[in-house]
């Protein structure tokens, strides 16, 4: 199986890009590529358990329903420890990683790299 | 399988975190070892983190002038982009170590590496 690599580095809710990945990666899914997300920077909110806008998409939620279908998805630990955002809080089944140990198994991996940020 | 990393850098020092997270992120390439080759090409705004006369700590951020020469110390090339540099700032004394390109040449180097990623 080939793999897409999306690096993405925008906050959920900041603008749509967030939705964008899980579009992406959605569509790719279906393809039969697999794909795996390294959120760095902002992205870190994409795997935290429990977001809830009003009226927009919840990307969260989106995010847990495509790990049932093969999504891997790592965020960076540094960034979250820098967010507050600490272990335990992330969505079952997503990890908080690094990009020495998990970014890099992913590009050693990947066919091609998708990078969404602004 | 990707076997290289380019690590394209447009933004400038120290108004953003993305050039000091990207040429990170190609450190940390290196530094797993999965990953043969890993280097930086600044174009743009980006080109102004080779610039030495950088002085970080009058505004107490982490040292972009690091975040370039750590990455050249695990033997990645950080290629720069003459013209634009020139464009912005003039002939100005860079980081020891970086590479003066053209964009003809840059080209080149982005067509080489098996995948690159924006910062």
């Amino acid at each position: 199986m080939k793999n897409m690599v999306i690096q993405v580095r925008t906050g959920t809710m900041m603008n749509m890009d967030t939705n964008v990945t899980v579009k992406l990666a959605q569509a790719a899914l279906d393809k039969g590529y697999g794909v795996r997300i390294f959120g760095y920077g902002e992205a870190v909110t994409l795997i935290k358990n429990g977001q809830d806008p009003k009226r927009f998409p919840n990307v969260g939620k989106e995010t847990k329903e495509m790990l049932a279908k093969g999504l891997e998805i790592v965020v960076c630990e540094t960034c979250c420890k820098a967010r507050g955002i600490h272990r335990g809080e992330e969505i079952e089944g997503t990890k908080i990683g690094s990009l020495t140990n998990d970014l890099s198994r992913f590009v050693a991996e990947g066919e091609r790299m998708v990078t969404i940020a602004r | 399988m990707a076997k290289s990393l380019l690590i394209l850098v447009t933004k400038p020092p120290y108004g953003f975190e993305e050039a000091f997270a990207g040429l990170r992120a190609g450190l940390g390439m290196l530094a797993s070892g999965q990953v043969p080759v890993s280097n930086a090409l600044l174009v743009g705004e980006g080109t102004l983190n080779a610039v030495a006369a950088q002085k970080p700590e009058a505004i107490k951020m982490p040292s972009n002038i690091e975040a370039v020469t750590d990455i050249m110390d695990f033997e990645a090339k950080v290629y720069v982009v003459r013209e634009d540099l020139q464009h912005l700032v003039g002939d100005v004394p860079l980081i020891e170590g970086v590479e003066l390109i053209d964009w003809e040449k840059a080209r080149q180097v982005i067509a080489e590496h098996d995948m690159v990623t924006t910062f």
